[in-house]
C-alpha cells in the first residue's frame, strides 16, 4: 500500500463536482474550501432564479401589465431571425390615462447582447442593453433619455447566478462625482430543494451628506414538480407582498397576490387574484382584485401575422369603464418566396 | 475627492455623453442591426412602417 499515491480514493462517486480549486495545493484554507465546495454540491440544490424575477410566474398571468385602453396599433417588421433584427411602429389614440402617442422600436439580439431602444414622438428615448459575459453573468443598462430636465434615468446593474444562489448589484443614476443615486444589492440562496431565501439592500444618497439603507426580506417556495410557486416579500416599512401562483394545466394558469401596508400612518391592503387561459389562438387574461376592478383581456391571433385584442375594466367602486381594442400586424421583412414553405402553410386547393 | 476642475469636467462630459446616447442610441441599434442581419433588408423597408 505504500507505493499507492496517498491522495487517491478507489470509490469515488463520479457525481461529485470537479474542485473548484486545485486539489493539490496543500493549503488548509483551500481543503476546507473543497470539502465545503463538495458538500454544497452534493445537496443538489438548483438556482434560485433572481430577484428580480422572484414574481415573475405571477406577472405574466396578471393583466396589469399588459392592460391598456383607447386604441392600440402595433406594426411590426422582423427583419431578420438569426440575429434577431425586429422595429415596431406603435401608435395610440384615445386613452383616458395617456394622451395619443407614437412610438419607434427597434431590437437587436444574439447569443450575447440584447439591445433595444424605442423613441416616442416626444424625443423621449428608452434603451436597453444586456450583455451575457458567459452563462452565469449577464450585465445590463437601462436608461430614459429625455430633452427635459431632470426626467433622464441610468440604471446600470450585474446579476450573477451561482450554482445555488443569485447575486445582483444595481445602481441607479450613479453620480460619479459626489457619488449620490440608489445603490440595490440583492442575494437569494436555495436552502433546500424547494426553500430559497434572500435579502435586498436598498442605499438611497439624494445628497453627499445625506444616506439611508433600508433592508427587504424575501423568501420563495418551488412546488416539487415546479407547478407552484408562492413568494413572499417583507419590507421594513411594513409592506408585505405575497404570491401565488399555479399551473392547473398546460393552458390554465392562476395567481394570487396580497399586498399590505401596515404602516402607522396608512393601513391597506389589496388582493388580486387572476387566471390566464392560453389557447391555440388566443390568449385570455381575466382578473379580479379587491379594489372593485374586474378586468379581461383577450389576444386572439387570427393568422400568423395578425392578431387582435381587446380590452375591458369595469371599476364597481367609482363605476366607471375602460375599453381598449388594438391589432398588432406582423410583416416580414423576406419575400413570400423567400420564405420557402417553412413558415407559411400552403393553403389548401379550392 | 476630486477636484473642483476635475468635477466640472466629469459632468461636462457625462452631459455630453448623455446627448449623444440621446440622438445615437436608436440610429446604432438600426445600424448594428442593418449590418448584421441576414439577409439585408432594404432600407425603405425598414424605415416606413407601410413598405
Amino acid at each position: 500500500m505504500a507505493s499507492s499515491p496517498p491522495l487517491l480514493t478507489p470509490v469515488e462517486p463520479p457525481q461529485l463536482s470537479p474542485y473548484p480549486l486545485q486539489p493539490t495545493s496543500s493549503s488548509p484554507l483551500a481543503s476546507l474550501y473543497n470539502r465545503f465546495a463538495s458538500w454544497r454540491s452534493s445537496l443538489g440544490l438548483s438556482n434560485p432564479g433572481t430577484v428580480e424575477n422572484l414574481t415573475k410566474e405571477v406577472k405574466s398571468t396578471h393583466l396589469t401589465n399588459f392592460f391598456f385602453d383607447g386604441a392600440r396599433a402595433d406594426l411590426s417588421k422582423s427583419l431578420s431571425v438569426n440575429p434577431i433584427f425586429q422595429v415596431t411602429h406603435s401608435f395610440a389614440l384615445g386613452s383616458q390615462t395617456s394622451p395619443p402617442s407614437y412610438n419607434f422600436a427597434a431590437v437587436f439580439a444574439n447569443d450575447k447582447v440584447f439591445l433595444q431602444g424605442n423613441v416616442d414622438h416626444d424625443g423621449n428615448v428608452n434603451g436597453r442593453l444586456n450583455q451575457g459575459w458567459s452563462q452565469s453573468n449577464v450585465s445590463k443598462v437601462q436608461g430614459q433619455l429625455s430633452s427635459q430636465v431632470g426626467h433622464s434615468m441610468l440604471q446600470a446593474e450585474h446579476d450573477y447566478l451561482g450554482q445555488d444562489y443569485s447575486v445582483n448589484v444595481k445602481a441607479i443614476n450613479p453620480s460619479p462625482t459626489d457619488l449620490t443615486g440608489i445603490y440595490i444589492g440583492s442575494y437569494l440562496q436555495s436552502v433546500t430543494k424547494n426553500l430559497a431565501l434572500g435579502f435586498e439592500t436598498l442605499y438611497q444618497r439624494p445628497t453627499p451628506d445625506m444616506a439611508e439603507s433600508q433592508t427587504s426580506y424575501l423568501a420563495k417556495y418551488t412546488g416539487s414538480d415546479k407547478n407552484w410557486i408562492a413568494t413572499a416579500q417583507l419590507q421594513p416599512a411594513g409592506i408585505v407582498q405575497a404570491t401565488y401562483w399555479q399551473k392547473l394545466s398546460e393552458k390554465v394558469e392562476v395567481a394570487a397576490e396580497l399586498q399590505l401596508i401596515a404602516a402607522p400612518a396608512r393601513r391597506d391592503a389589496i388582493a388580486t387574484l387572476g387566471a390566464k387561459y392560453d389557447l391555440r389562438m388566443s390568449t385570455f387574461r381575466a382578473q379580479l382584485d379587491s379594489t372593485g376592478k374586474v378586468s379581461a383581456l383577450l389576444e386572439q391571433r387570427f393568422a400568423p401575422a395578425f392578431s387582435f385584442m381587446v380590452s375591458g375594466e369595469i371599476d364597481h367602486f367609482k363605476n366607471a369603464a375602460k375599453v381598449g381594442v388594438g391589432v398588432m400586424i406582423e410583416s416580414p421583412s423576406m419575400t413570400p418566396e423567400e420564405m420557402g414553405m417553412m413558415q407559411m402553410p400552403v393553403p389548401p386547393a379550392p | 475627492m476630486p477636484s473642483e476642475e476635475t468635477k466640472e469636467r466629469i459632468i461636462k462630459a457625462v452631459e455630453l455623453g448623455r446627448t449623444v446616447l440621446h440622438y445615437g442610441w436608436i440610429p446604432l441599434i438600426i445600424y448594428v442591426g442593418y449590418t448584421r442581419s441576414n439577409p439585408q433588408p432594404s432600407l425603405i423597408k425598414l424605415i416606413s412602417p407601410l413598405a
